[in-house]
């Protein structure tokens, strides 16, 4: 099967890649660009791990994306979340609540939460358990994941109403 | 699991795919979001020699409404964007619950609607993996002469449970299909077909463009029972649509999923509520009289008669939440 040069744009950094048409986006992230952060699971859309964000910031399955659409077009993966010398609110709640055992799942959900709260600053339960539905703990289940995320939310809309006052 | 070699076309215009589709026949598939498409390649459950993308083809793009009130849907608008969609929150809350109750919300972000009208049917033994289905013997799916789901069945039994296609049948949606030939219409009631298999009218060389809801104001509900809020398929699901006032109620659709291998229309239920009013005892009776449209109900996945209970306790839920609901917006 003849393969085709894409240029993934992953975390910023452009990425000239051979894909053939069935490589899916997981693969090419993992074994291509090398970036190992985005987990294979199920391969079949039901488990959440292999979440990355695309340009629009909401959480895409890479397992069910095939590499050869995302020509051009920005992703943003677990190792794009942390910036040069701070990690995410997200990441931290994490940290700071325990939201991880195995970790296998981490990734995966830190992607989710991300996108939830790119798209939302301030969700409500609903919301939370909405997205987190679909992206799955198999070691602690959901509570402390829970418990991080709404951390997350606050520490977002601290920062987001400090910077407001400082715009004035 | 791995997807199979293919050929990839995206093509830039509807008459591009329209003609792609014709060249390359029966051994194309059409791609919408992927999110069934891609898994049933996995599985090997399907092997076509080419995808054709249609997802980001501007004909089938948009939500508007005509001068004449009709809602259009473009067949390649995702999930998502449907489930929250100002107009359709508006004038169908249940489309919108039917939508948001479609896999989880990464799914919809990546899933279409034309994808969701042409989800094929499901069972426990066809939606496995090859090694899997190797221990068992083949079904009419996989070329075998049997049905897993219904061992007497002269055909394939599989399950629909499109979440959306209750809730669309229930506001008399119709399917606008285009091919090379031409363009045609059809209700969505009557684009589907009793059999696991050819369970859709499309025709070789036909693609979903765009659904098109009649205007009027219902009332609309879709409750859906699965073993998790997100990610599931339903043991059964249940659209409901109301004109007219609790105590007169004009018109009355229920439309059940995931019971069977196309969606039911309840009549009964509907026939003791437009004959006696959304009341308490009314609503009772509807719900004791469900079991008598279902016939022999597949139960996949649940205890046999389960489902009927299910249903039961179903019309009970949607004809307290139409009775409840305030009537929509007219545009
Ligand atoms: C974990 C998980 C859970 C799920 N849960 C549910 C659920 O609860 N309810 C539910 O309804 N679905 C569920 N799904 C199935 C699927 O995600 C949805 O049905 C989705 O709407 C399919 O849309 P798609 O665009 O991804 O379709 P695709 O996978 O791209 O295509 C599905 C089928 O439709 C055909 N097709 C696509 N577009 C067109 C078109 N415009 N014209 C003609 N044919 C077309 C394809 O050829 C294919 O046969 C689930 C999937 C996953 C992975
Ligand atoms: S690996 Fe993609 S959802 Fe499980
Ligand atoms: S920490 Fe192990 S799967 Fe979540």
């Amino acid at each position: 099967m003849s393969r085709q040069l894409i240029t993934l744009i992953v975390n910023g950094d452009r990425h000239q890649v051979p894909v053939a048409p069935h490589d899916t986006l997981l693969d090419v992230i993992r074994d291509q660009v090398g970036l190992t952060g985005t987990k294979r699971g199920c391969t079949s859309g039901a488990c959440g791990v292999c979440t990355v964000q695309g340009e629009d910031g909401r959480a895409v399955l890479s397992c069910l994306a095939l590499a050869i659409e995302w020509d051009e077009r920005p992703v943003t993966t677990i190792e794009g979340v942390a910036s040069e010398d701070e990690l995410h609110p997200v990441q931290k709640a994490f940290l700071e609540y325990g939201a991880v055992q195995c970790g296998a799942c981490t990734p995966g959900l830190i992607m989710t939460a991300k996108a939830l709260l790119d798209q939302n600053p301030d969700p409500d339960e609903e919301a939370i358990n909405e997205a987190l539905a679909g992206a799955l703990c198999r070691c602690t289940g959901h509570i402390k994941v829970k418990i991080a995320v709404r951390e997350a939310i606050k520490v977002v809309a601290a920062s987001t109403a400090a910077e407001g006052g400082q715009g004035g | 699991m791995q997807l199979p070699p293919f050929e990839y076309h995206r093509p830039a215009s509807l008459d591009e795919a329209l003609a792609t589709l014709d060249r390359i026949g029966n051994d194309a598939a059409v791609l919408g979001g992927g999110t069934d498409l891609l898994i049933n390649l996995k599985l090997r459950l399907e092997r076509p020699a080419a995808l054709l993308s249609v997802r980001e083809l501007p004909e089938l793009a948009g939500v508007s409404v005509d001068a004449a009130g009709t809602l259009r849907i473009g067949a390649g608008e995702r999930l998502t964007d449907l489930a929250t969609h100002p107009l359709i929150l508006a004038r169908h809350p249940g489309l919108a619950q039917a939508i948001r109750a479609v896999g989880s919300q990464h799914v919809r972000n990546m899933a279409t609607l034309g994808g969701n009208l042409c989800l094929p049917t499901r069972c426990w033994y066809t939606n496995q993996s090859e090694n899997w289905r190797g221990s068992q013997i083949p079904c009419w799916k996989t070329e075998g002469q049997v049905c897993h789901v219904i061992k007497t069945a002269p055909n394939c039994r599989a399950i629909h449970s499109a979440d959306s296609v209750p809730a669309l049948i229930t506001l008399d949606a119709r399917v606008l299909l285009r091919s090379s030939r031409g363009e045609r219409e059809l209700r969505l009631a009557d684009f589907y077909r009793d059999d696991g298999i050819e369970n859709n009218a499309l025709l070789p060389g036909e693609l979903i463009t765009a659904v098109l809801i009649p205007p009027g104001r219902a009332r609309s509900v879709f409750v859906k029972a699965a073993a998790r809020t997100g990610l599931d398929y339903g043991y059964a699901t249940l659209a409901g649509a109301l004109t007219g006032s609790n105590r007169a109620p004009k018109s009355l659709l229920l439309v059940a999923g995931s019971v069977g291998t196309v969606p039911l229309l309840l009549h009964k239920p509907a026939q003791i509520i437009l004959a006696q009013g959304l009341t308490e005892a009314s609503i009772e009776a509807a719900a004791d009289a469900a079991r008598e449209d279902l016939g022999e109900v597949t139960n996949l996945f649940t205890p046999p008669g389960y489902k009927k209970r299910l249903v039961r306790g179903l019309v009970r839920r949607v004809l307290n939440d139409l009775r409840r609901q305030k009537l929509p917006d007219a545009d």
